[in-house]
C-alpha cells in the first residue's frame, strides 16, 4: 500500500537538483560525437511505488548519473505503480522510439506478462544493461534438526517438507521447484504476500524451509533465529557466513530475476549505445559499490543483446516450469 | 533497573535541539499526510526518506518514526468532520466520529480523539519499554494457522456491527467479501475476476472503497436531503452554544475504553500484517459488545470514537516491536522504515537493540516526546479545525470531492482506483439510504483475503487436516480467548444492562 504522486517526487527531486544542472558536463566519450544525443529532459519511469527495491535501485541510478554529471540534462522521476509493474512499463511501451524513457527491470518484469493480458513482453523494449541478479537462500528455523543443505535434501527425499516463498508466479517457487526436480524430491510450496508473514511461519515452526532475499533474513541467520542452508547464486554474501552454493553440491539452477536498465522500444541504436557506456561509468562508482552491498545484490553486468538473452532465457524457464506445474496456460 | 538505565540512555540520545526539531518536522508531516484522505504514512515516509541519507540515523528514524505514529492523530479529523478516513486505520473513526459532529459536538469529538491518541500511544510505548523481549515472542508465534484464526476472531465482530438489520448486514458482509476475491490467488497463481486486466491483478485495495463509501456517500446523502439548500447550509451542525472542551460525563464515559482499547490495539499491532486498520475495527466491536448503551454506537457515542482512536495509535506503537526486535516489518509503513534501517547501515534483526542500543532507546524515547508534541499540537490546532465545519455545504462539497479524487489518486497513482472510488461513493448512497451497512463491507474487505489466504497456507501445511489447529500453542490461546470473549459477553451485558438500560435511554429522550 505504498503510494505516493509521482508529482509529488519531481518537485522534490527539482528542489534537489538545483544546485546541480549548472556544473560543467562530462558526457561519456561515445557521446560527445553524437552532438544531439542526449540534450532533453530524461523520463525516468520507476513501474513501482516509493521504498521498493526498483524505487531505490532508479533513485540510486539517478543519483549518480547526477552527482557524476553524466547525464547532462535535467532527469524527472516518476513513480508509476499498479498492476505488478503493468502500468509502469505499459506506459515506457507506450513512448516507442522516445530515446527520452527510460525505466528499470525487476523480477515482475518477467512474471507480469506471464500472469496477465500485458500488451507488452519483455523482448519488446530496448536493453541496456543488466546490473544485478536477485539470488535466494535456503533457510531452516534455527532449532530445526537440519545443520546442512546435504542433511535437508536427505530428510526432504524421507518426509516431503513444505517451502515457503512469496507468490506463486515467482523466482522462488521456481528455484524451489529446479531444486526439488534436480535433487529428486517432493515439496508442497506455501505462497505467502510478503516477507513479514513468512517469516514468522518458520520461526513458529509451521514451515520446514524457506527461500528468501538475503537482506531481509541476515539479522536473523546472525542470531541464530534461522539457519541459512545453501545460496542459489554464484557468491554468496558474506554476511551470511560460509553458506555453500547450490551449485556446489551438484545442482544448476540458473535461475535469478534480473535487475536492469531499458529504453522504450525501438529507440535507436546510437541512444542505446550511449546508455551502455554511461552505465559503465556508474557501476564503477563508489556509491553503486555501496547499493550492491547494503542490499546484499549479486552484481552480475552484462549489456545490450546479451542482456536481453538472459531475459528471454529467464522467461522461457519460467513459462516452461509454470506451464508444466499448470500454473499458467 | 537496567531498564531504566536503557530508556534514561535513550532520552539522553534523543534529547537534544536538532534531534527535537526532526521529531518536530516528522509529527507536523504526520499529522498532514493523516489528514490527506488516501495519501498515508508510507507516503510520506518514502517522500522524507531520500532527505534522511545524509543525516544522523537517530535523527532521522526519530522523525520517521514520528510521521508513522503522528499520521494517526491527523487521520481522525477528516474522520470526524468529513466522515471521510484519512488514513485506513481511521476508518472505524467515522462510525461515531461523524454523528457526533453532525450533533454540534465536534470541538469534544476532535479533543477526545487527540486525548484517546495521546494515551493510546503512550500506552503502547510503554508497553513496548517493559515488555519488547516478550512480546516478540509473540510475534514469532504467529504462522498462518494463527492468522486465520485471528481473522475468523475479527469476523465475529461483524455480527456486533451487523446489529438489528442482520439480512442487509449480511448483504454488505458478502459484498466485502465478494470484492476481497478479486485479483491473483495467491495459492495458484490464476487470476480471478480480472477480466484480464492488469490494473485488477493486485486486488482490490480497500481504500478507494472506504473513501467512496463514507465520503462520497455521505456527501451524495446530505445533498439528497437538501443540506445545500437549507439551514446553515453546513454538513455538520455548529454553535457558538456547544462547548468547545468535552464535557465531564465523555471523560468518566471513556476512562476505561482507552485502556482496554489501547492494551487491544498493541496486542493486534504486534502481529505483523495485522496491524492499525483491523486494531480499531476489532476495538470498535468490542466496545460495542461490552458497552451498557450498545444501541447509541452509530449515533454519536463517544466510547465509539475513543475505542478505535486509542487503538491504532497503540498499534502503531505495537508494530515497532517486531521491526526492533525481529527486523520483520508488520504493515507498509514499518517497510519503509525497514528500508530506511539499512539504508543507514544498519542490520535489523533479533541483535539489532543489543548491537545498536543508543538506535533502539533513542527511537522509544523519542516516542514518548513525540505523542506529547502531537497532544499539544492537535489541541492547539483544533480551533483551526472547527473552523472548517462552519463552511457552507455548497463550499464544501465540491472541495471534498476534489479531496476524496486526489487522495485515492494518490494512494497508488492508478485512474481504474480513482474510478472505483466514485462507483463506491453511488455505492455507498445507496446502502446508507437503504440502511445497509458499509463498515461490514469494508471490514469483510479487509479480513476476507486474509482469512482465505491463511486458511489455505494452514491446510497445504498440514496436508488437508484441520487439527493443527489444536496442535499449535499459539492457535489454542486464540482459540481459547475468542470462546471466552463469546462466552464473556453476553454475560457481561446481561448482568450489567438491566438497571442501567433504564438511565441510559432516559438520557437520551
Amino acid at each position: 500500500m505504498i503510494g505516493m504522486t509521482g508529482k509529488a517526487w519531481s518537485l522534490i527531486k527539482a528542489g534537489a537538483m538545483a544546485g546541480v544542472v549548472a556544473a560543467p558536463l562530462a558526457l561519456p566519450q561515445q557521446a560527445a560525437a553524437q552532438e544531439d544525443y542526449p540534450s532533453e529532459q530524461l523520463e525516468w519511469t520507476i513501474a513501482f511505488g516509493p521504498g521498493g527495491g526498483n524505487d531505490i535501485m532508479s533513485r540510486t541510478i539517478v543519483d549518480i548519473l547526477q552527482k557524476y554529471d553524466i547525464y547532462p540534462a535535467e532527469i524527472a522521476v516518476e513513480n508509476r505503480a499498479g498492476g505488478s509493474g503493468a502500468v509502469g512499463w505499459g506506459y515506457l511501451y507506450s513512448q516507442a522510439g522516445n530515446p527520452y524513457a527510460i525505466s528499470t527491470t525487476s523480477g515482475s518484469y518477467i512474471t507480469t506478462p506471464l500472469q496477465a493480458d500485458t500488451p507488452w513482453g519483455p523482448s519488446d523494449f530496448t536493453p541496456v544493461a543488466l546490473l544485478a541478479s536477485d539470488d535466494l537462500v535456503l533457510l531452516v528455523n534455527g532449532d530445526s534438526e537440519i545443520d546442512s543443505f546435504e542433511e535437508f535434501i536427505e530428510s526432504a527425499r524421507e518426509n516431503p517438507p513444505t517451502i515457503g516463498g512469496i507468490g506463486t508466479i515467482n523466482v522462488d517457487f521456481i528455484v524451489a521447484k529446479i531444486l526439488s526436480d534436480q535433487a529428486d524430491f517432493d515439496f508442497d510450496y506455501v505462497s505467502f504476500n510478503d516477507a513479514g508473514e513468512m517469516n514468522t511461519a518458520l520461526l513458529s515452526d509451521a514451515l520446514d524451509a524457506m527461500m528468501a532475499n538475503p537482506a531481509e533474513i541476515l539479522g536473523l541467520v546472525e542470531s541464530g533465529d534461522m539457519k541459512a542452508l545453501a545460496f542459489s547464486g554464484d557468491t554468496p554474501p558474506s554476511a551470511l557466513g560460509d553458506v555453500p552454493t547450490m551449485a556446489e553440491s551438484g545442482y544448476e539452477i540458473g535461475v535469478s530475476l534480473p535487475r536492469g536498465l531499458i529504453l522504450a522500444p525501438d529507440v535507436s541504436e546510437e541512444a542505446q549505445n550511449w546508455w551502455i557506456e554511461a552505465m559503465k561509468q556508474v557501476v564503477e562508482t563508489e556509491e553503486w559499490k555501496n547499493y550492491i552491498e547494503t542490499n546484499q545484490l549479486t552484481e552480475n553486468i552484462q549489456y545490450g543483446d546479451e542482456f536481453e538473452e538472459t531475459i528471454l532465457s529467464t522467461q522461457e524457464n519460467f513459462e516452461t516450469i509454470l506451464r508444466e506445474q499448470g500454473v499458467i496456460d | 533497573m537496567d531498564l531504566f538505565a536503557d530508556l534514561w540512555m535513550g532520552f539522553s540520545v534523543a534529547v537534544s535541539p536538532i534531534n527535537i526539531a526532526y521529531l518536530l518536522i516528522g509529527a507536523m508531516v504526520g499529522m498532514i499526510v493523516g489528514i490527506i484522505p488516501g495519501f498515508g504514512p508510507s507516503a510520506g515516509l518514502a517522500i522524507l526518506l531520500p532527505i534522511t541519507f545524509g543525516m544522523d540515523p537517530i535523527g532521522a528514524v526519530m522523525m520517521l518514526a514520528a510521521i508513522y505514529y503522528g499520521s494517526m492523530y491527523g487521520g481522525t479529523i477528516t474522520s470526524i468532520l468529513l466522515n471521510t478516513p484519512g488514513e485506513s486505520a481511521t476508518v472505524a473513526s467515522t462510525f461515531d466520529g461523524f454523528p457526533l459532529a453532525q450533533q454540534g459536538r465536534a470541538g469534544p469529538a476532535l479533543v477526545m480523539q487527540a486525548v484517546a491518541s495521546f494515551v493510546g500511544g503512550t500506552i503502547g510505548v510503554i508497553m513496548i519499554t517493559l515488555l519488547a523481549p516478550a512480546f516478540s515472542q509473540v510475534a514469532r508465534n504467529f504462522g498462518p494457522p494463527e492468522y486465520f484464526l485471528l481473522a475468523i476472531m475479527g469476523l465475529l465482530t461483524l455480527v456486533v456491527m451487523i446489529g438489528a438489520n442482520w439480512r442487509y448486514g449480511l448483504i454488505s458482509v458478502l459484498i466485502g467479501f465478494a470484492l476481497g476475491t478479486v485479483g491473483v490467488d495467491l495459492e495458484t497463481g490464476q487470476g480471478r475476476f480480472t477480466f484480464g486486466s492488469a490494473e485488477l491483478i493486485g486486488g482490490i485495495d480497500f481504500i478507494p472503497i472506504a473513501i467512496g463509501l463514507f465520503g462520497l456517500g455521505e456527501l451524495y446523502y446530505a445533498f439528497y436531503q437538501g443540506l445545500h439548500a437549507s439551514g446553515s447550509g453546513s454538513i455538520v451542525q455548529y454553535s457558538k452554544q456547544s462547548r468547545f472542551w468535552p464535557e465531564a460525563r465523555d471523560w468518566v464515559e471513556t476512562r476505561v475504553t482507552m485502556f482496554r482499547a489501547s492494551l487491544l490495539g498493541f496486542v493486534v499491532g504486534v502481529i505483523p500484517g495485522a496491524g492499525a486498520t483491523i486494531a480499531s475495527l476489532m476495538a470498535y466491536s468490542v466496545e460495542r459488545s461490552v458497552s451498557k448503551t450498545p444501541e447509541k454506537f452509530g449515533k454519536g457515542a463517544m466510547a465509539g470514537l475513543v475505542g478505535p482512536e486509542s487503538a491504532n495509535n497503540a498499534a502503531s506503537s505495537g508494530a515497532m516491536i517486531p521491526l526492533l526486535t525481529l527486523g520483520i516489518p508488520g504493515s507498509a509503513s514499518t517497510a519503509v522504515l525497514l528500508a530506511a534501517f539499512l539504508l543507514w547501515g544498519l542490520r535489523p534483526g533479533p541483535l539489532l537493540m543489543e548491537q545498536n542500543p543508543e538506535f533502539a532507546w533513542g527511537l522509544i524515547a523519542s516516542m514518548y516526546l513525540g505523542n506529547m508534541a502531537l497532544l499539544a499540537i492537535n489541541i492547539f490546532a483544533i480551533p483551526l479545525f472547527v473552523w472548517l465545519v462552519k463552511i457552507p455545504y455548497r463550499v464544501l462539497a465540491p472541495a471534498v470531492v476534489v479531496v476524496c479524487t486526489i487522495g485515492t489518486f494518490s494512494v497508488h497513482g492508478s485512474i481504474t482506483e480513482t474510478w472505483l472510488m466514485f462507483v463506491a461513493g453511488i455505492v455507498g448512497f445507496f446502502m446508507r439510504l437503504f440502511g445497509y451497512s458499509p463498515a461490514a463491507l469494508v471490514l469483510a474487505l479487509v479480513l476476507g483475503p486474509l482469512a482465505e489466504e491463511a486458511l489455505r497456507q494452514t491446510l497445504t501445511i498440514s496436508r488437508g487436516s484441520f487439527w493443527i489447529f489444536l496442535e499449535r500453542p499459539g492457535s489454542l490461546w486464540i482459540i481459547a480467548i475468542t470462546i471466552g470473549i463469546l462466552l464473556l459477553v453476553p454475560l457481561m451485558q446481561r448482568l450489567g444492562r438491566p438497571p442501567k438500560l433504564d438511565a441510559a435511554s432516559g438520557e437520551e429522550d
